[in-house]
Formats: structure tokens, C-alpha cells, sequence
């Protein structure tokens, strides 16, 4: 039972801190529209200059609250090792790439803070430490693929009566991390579609990982409602199978 | 007790199966490591050129007009990496799991991962992160395409602890396992990973000579060894999955 508690407690962080970062994208006032890579040094010392309070409030709400989906992430490592594939390698793939993943949001927030630390910086290293911002923010999408197939592989893997996770959750995972893929253009283009401002590079990165974050909610919550009765069900089946079960 | 038998339950995990390969997970996992180093190989030595390093002890003149040279490569090579560098997350994951298949508890593979999920940002990706925007905008100060020249150069060569450590716990883990999951040979070959570390330790210092980031000792010597440990590695990975038990029981 308290293990489905820790699990439920965490779905719920990722509600609660997923509205606030919510929040706080809505609120950086340099992602709608997400500034342009064609900002001269200029232009953008003069942003950071204008917007300096929001910049650095709603970075520091990213700071303090994103690396809160974490336990969200364990989650979804607990229920991979819960799955009847072979071994838990994927699992651990998994719990891997979240880490560094995440460390890697850490880092761009960081960029964003320092830039807006000194507006009267000269503009050129404002200028420098905003693009290494959005570099580290959009385009090291390998964790995140790695992320997303692994959880992908792991579902069709499962061999389990009644898989973990439902077969399309597989798909999706997989459908969401190949959608993230081009991203890792902004990290070269300065305008159109994989720019780090563009449909594909911006809004269809983020849109759809925000996407595959709410649809995991929905199905964590089931696979751990499911979990709960089989837990109920071995314990009134029990009595002494699951003694000597451990007893061997 | 019957809390402790529900816990205990996830300690066993026979290989189930439904007719596919029974070890298909750790035969993707393996593929996945001779496909990262060749691209490894392919993005820092043919593309982006910072295997072997180019000289520290240049001009900032002579920075720029290395990234002008290589600007199309590294831009390609390392746009390559923000997408493959999640293959190396699978690889790490393969190490963990044998490592716990060996006879010392797991505490060794769980620190194996964790020292490389630090060492990946540092290690790695920063490298490429102060690369791409240095060749972002070749009309940027000058005086800043040499300060990313050094954040690329001397985290990627210099970034030594996250490496050392993870040496450090796999050179145990196959010291002290008497399974033989790996030979004990390894651990030793392991173990002189840790002394390349120590001898990249200087590369802070010197901007010339042997113990430069580019030198004989700093980045020869120890490249040398790690593709001798990582030739190692891949095969011997490749006979234990092959010896692995379908049915064998694995610490949780």
C-alpha cells in the first residue's frame, strides 16, 4: 500500500508543479513569441533590460519547480521494473536519461538567470549567455528521445498477462520522442521551422512533450489504481503462499 | 510478513517471455554500444575535430579561424549528438544491469549510473554546447570564440572526477564479484582507466608539452587506453549476456 501512496503523492507533485511551470512559461516574457536566434547582441541587452523582473521571476520559479517532475519520472522507472520483460535494463536507461535530461533544463535556466543577472553587461556576453540558454533549453533532445523509446521498447517488451502499460502507450511514447527529434536543429538554424523559435524547434517540441506529460498522468493514475487490487487481491489470496514464496 | 513477501516478490525476476527472443532488451542494449562509439568516433574525430584537440596554446586569431574551417562539420556533428548522446543513457544501463547480476550488492551499479549521468552534461555535452555557439554567429567578439574554445576543450578533456569514479566502482564491482560475470583482468584494465584520469589532471595547467589537452600524455595516452577498455568492454558484455541464465533471479 505505501507503495502506491509514494507513487500517487508524486503524480500529484507533477500536477500541482506542472501548473506552475505552466505558470512560469507563460509568464518568461521571452516565449510568446519565443525570442528570435536574429536578435542582434543590441536587441537582445535591450530585452533583458526591459523585462528584467519577469525574466528573472519566472526563471526562478522554473529553477525552483522543474526539477520537481523528477519523482514523475520515477514513476514511470518503478512501473518499467514492475514489467514482464526480460530484464530492467530499459528501466535503468530510463531513470538515466531523466537525470541528465534534467540536469540539462537546470543548466539553460542558469544562462537565462545570469544573462538577466547584469543588464548593463556589455550586450555581446548578454547576447552569448542568451543563446547558450536556448541552445542547453531546445536542442539536446537525446535524453529525451532516449527517454520516450525506451518506455516505448519496454511496453511492447512486456510480456506480463496484463501489460503495465497499455499497448498505445508504447506507440505514443515513441510517436512523441521522434516529433522531438528536429529540435536538435536550433542548435544550428537561425531562422525558419528548426530554429529554436520555430513551429517545429519550439511549439511542436514542447507541445508535444507537454502533451505526452498529461496523457502519462492519466495512465499512471489506472496502472496504479490497477496496482493497488492486485496488491489487495495477493493479500486476501494470502495466508501462506506468499510466506513460501519468500521462504524459497 | 505478507507486506515483506509482496516487497520480496520484485527481488525474483525470471526472464519471462512470449515466444520472442528471450534477451532482446540486452541485445538492443549492446547493439547500442558499438553504434555510439562509431558515432562517437564519427562526431568528434571526423566532423567536429576535437578529437585529437586542437592546439591550446594558439592565438585568438587562430581560434577563430578554426571554427570559420570547421564551422559546416561541427555544426552537423554535434546537431548529430544533442540526438545520439541519449544512446549513451542505453549503454550505461546494459554495465548496470550485468553489474548487478554480479555477487557484491548493487551499491557499485548504482553508482555506476549516477556517476555517468553527471558525467554526461560536463564530460560531453558542454563541449558541444560552447562549440555550436561559438560557430552560431561568426560575427561574434572574437575575444568570445576563444573563451568557448577553452569551455569546449577543457571540459570535454578535463572533466575527470564523474569518470574516475565510475572507473573506480566497476573496477571493484568486477574485483570483488566472485559470479565472474567479467574477467578479473578487466578490473585491472579498469583501474588503469583511473590513472589516464589522474594523469589528465594537469591539462588546467600547462598549455604546451605532454600534459597540454592535446598532448602525449594528457590526451594520447589516455585515448589509447580507454578504446583498449572499450574494445574490452563491448566484448566481454557480449559473452555474458551469451552466458546469462534465461531463468536467473536478479538483485532487485
Amino acid at each position: 500500500m505505501s507503495r502506491s501512496n509514494a507513487q500517487t503523492v508524486s503524480l500529484w507533485l507533477a500536477l500541482v508543479f506542472g501548473a506552475v511551470l505552466l505558470g512560469a512559461f507563460v509568464a518568461f516574457p521571452g516565449f510568446f513569441p519565443p525570442m528570435s536566434p536574429q536578435d542582434s547582441a543590441h536587441e537582445v541587452a535591450a530585452f533583458y533590460a526591459q523585462h528584467t523582473t519577469m525574466i528573472r521571476a519566472s526563471m526562478i520559479v522554473f529553477n525552483l519547480c522543474a526539477v520537481m517532475l523528477i519523482p514523475f519520472f520515477m514513476v514511470i522507472v518503478y512501473q518499467m521494473k514492475r514489467m514482464g520483460t526480460p530484464t530492467q535494463v530499459l528501466a535503468y536507461a530510463y531513470l538515466s536519461a531523466a537525470a541528465s535530461g534534467v540536469t540539462l533544463f537546470a543548466i539553460a535556466d542558469l544562462f537565462w538567470l545570469i544573462a538577466a543577472f547584469r543588464p548593463d553587461r556589455n550586450p555581446e556576453q548578454i547576447q552569448l549567455l542568451n543563446d547558450l540558454a536556448w541552445i542547453t533549453f531546445i536542442a539536446p533532445v537525446g535524453m529525451i528521445v532516449a527517454q520516450n523509446l525506451c518506455l516505448g521498447l519496454a511496453v511492447y517488451l512486456d510480456a506480463r498477462r496484463e501489460p503495465i502499460f497499455p499497448r498505445w502507450v508504447g506507440a505514443f511514447s515513441i510517436a512523441t520522442g521522434l516529433a522531438i527529434v528536429p529540435s536538435a536543429g536550433a542548435a544550428v538554424f537561425r531562422t525558419g521551422p528548426l530554429a529554436w523559435d520555430g513551429a517545429i524547434s519550439f511549439w511542436l517540441r514542447n507541445g508535444a512533450y507537454a502533451t505526452f506529460m498529461i496523457v502519462m498522468f492519466f495512465v499512471l493514475r489506472k496502472t496504479i489504481a490497477r496496482e493497488r487490487v492486485e496488491e489487495l487481491d495477493a493479500e486476501m489470496a494470502v495466508g501462506t503462499p506468499l510466506d513460501g514464496e519468500l521462504v524459497s | 510478513m505478507t507486506a515483506v513477501a509482496t516487497g520480496a516478490a520484485a527481488e525474483h525476476r525470471p526472464m519471462t517471455d512470449g515466444g520472442r527472443s528471450p534477451k532482446l532488451d540486452l541485445w538492443i542494449c549492446w547493439w547500442t554500444f558499438p553504434i555510439f562509439y562509431s558515432l562517437f568516433g564519427v562526431i568528434f574525430v571526423l566532423l567536429t575535430k576535437v578529437m585529437p584537440p586542437p592546439r591550446p596554446g594558439v592565438s585568438v586569431e587562430q581560434i577563430n579561424r578554426f571554427f570559420d574551417h570547421n564551422a559546416t562539420t561541427i555544426k552537423l556533428g554535434f546537431a548529430m549528438l544533442m540526438v545520439f548522446i541519449g544512446l549513451s543513457c542505453v549503454t550505461n544501463a546494459l554495465v548496470v544491469v550485468q553489474m548487478k547480476r554480479m555477487s557484491v550488492k548493487p551499491v557499485f551499479a548504482y553508482a555506476y549510473i549516477a556517476t555517468l549521468a553527471v558525467g554526461a552534461v560536463p564530460g560531453c555535452l558542454f563541449a558541444a554546447f560552447a562549440f555550436l555557439a561559438a560557430v552560431f554567429r561568426p560575427d561574434r567578439d572574437p575575444q568570445l570564440i576563444a573563451l568557448l574554445y577553452d569551455v569546449g576543450l577543457l571540459t570535454f578533456v578535463g572533466s575527470l572526477g564523474c569518470f574516475t569514479a565510475n572507473y573506480l566502482v566497476l573496477a571493484l564491482a568486477i574485483y570483488l564479484d566472485k559470479n565472474r560475470i567479467l574477467p578479473k583482468w578487466m578490473a585491472y584494465i579498469t583501474f588503469w582507466q583511473i590513472a589516464t584520469e589522474l594523469l589528465a589532471g594537469p591539462v588546467f595547467i600547462f598549455r604546451k608539452g605532454a600534459f597540454a589537452w592535446n598532448g602525449a600524455i594528457s590526451f594520447w595516452e589516455g585515448t589509447v587506453i580507454f578504446s583498449v577498455f572499450l574494445g574490452c568492454l563491448i566484448v566481454l558484455l557480449r559473452r555474458a549476456i551469451q552466458q546469462q541464465p534465461v531463468d536467473e533471479p536478479v538483485q532487485d
